[in-house]
């Protein structure tokens, strides 16, 4: 049982995706779009919404499932650091052994330094 | 003090909510994400993560986020494809809330389901400064 090999995806951020994204989920805690506000913070300017980045890699795995991952698929991550406008983000996907009828992956976001922006396991029904 | 996702204590459950999954609300979540896969218009499916979003976004409409608020850690698993235009009903509950280090972690569980059955659930850990909560 051997899944196949998931595309990575890579976005470049800009304010006005974090903007779009914030009117579209309704998430608009101003960290993410409230520049005045976020360079009050430890965070010295906006950050991506978690969600935001983490949906790169539910897209990687959309690509490569399509409805099985629509039925079945699962995240189980963490985020490290933040991702920030200007930032090149790619999320690829690592193929581990299948356990229990799930294909499972290792997933991570990286920026454009390399730097681990989210890493964890995703899992899709085998068949 | 306001009532805020931070300072709910744990056990508490949400009232129930629901939303409407809408197709332009889907279009416009995978224009902001920039997700141009043509499965969701093949299947007439909102993204897995959408739901969960438009779920933790509604959530927001009615409990107060501190600002700074940062998310930690997600879990989230889809179990059938939600159509676009569908109705969802979302329960969430504060599993557990802590004070480490002079921060609150909160995690929040949520169900969405479709027609009585899991469609999609969560399991979300954010944190804020103890004096912001």
């Amino acid at each position: 049982m051997k899944g196949p090999e998931v595309a990575a995806v890579t976005r470049l951020l800009t304010q006005p995706m974090l903007n779009a994204y914030a009117e579209a989920s309704g998430d608009h805690n101003p960290i993410h779009i409230d520049e005045a506000f976020a360079r009050t913070t430890p965070m010295g300017g906006t950050i991506a919404h978690g969600m935001l980045v983490l949906s790169f890699i539910s897209e990687m795995m959309a690509g490569a499932f399509g409805e099985r991952w629509l039925a079945s698929g699962s995240l189980d991550v963490r985020f490290r650091a933040p991702a920030r406008p200007g930032d090149t983000v790619t999320a690829r996907a690592t193929q581990q052994e299948p356990k229990d009828g799930r294909l499972r992956y290792a997933v991570e976001c990286v920026s454009q330094t390399g730097e681990a922006l989210i890493t964890g396991a995703a899992e899709v029904d085998a068949a | 003090m306001a009532v805020t996702l931070t300072n709910i204590p744990a056990g508490h459950e949400f009232k129930a909510m629901s939303i409407v999954l809408d197709d332009a609300r889907s279009r416009a979540y995978r224009d902001a994400t920039g997700d141009t896969l043509p499965v969701y218009d093949e299947q007439s499916a909102v993204p897995p993560l959408a739901v969960a979003a438009f779920a933790l976004g509604a959530l927001l409409e009615s409990v107060g986020l501190p600002p700074g608020t940062l998310h930690a850690n997600e879990y989230v698993r889809a179990h059938q494809p939600v159509p676009a235009g569908s109705t969802v009903e979302c329960r969430a509950r504060v599993a557990q809330r802590s004070l480490r280090a002079g921060r609150v972690f909160v995690v929040l569980e949520s169900e969405i389901r479709l027609d009585g059955a899991p469609a999609v659930t969560t399991r979300a850990t954010v944190l804020c400064e103890a004096e912001a909560s």
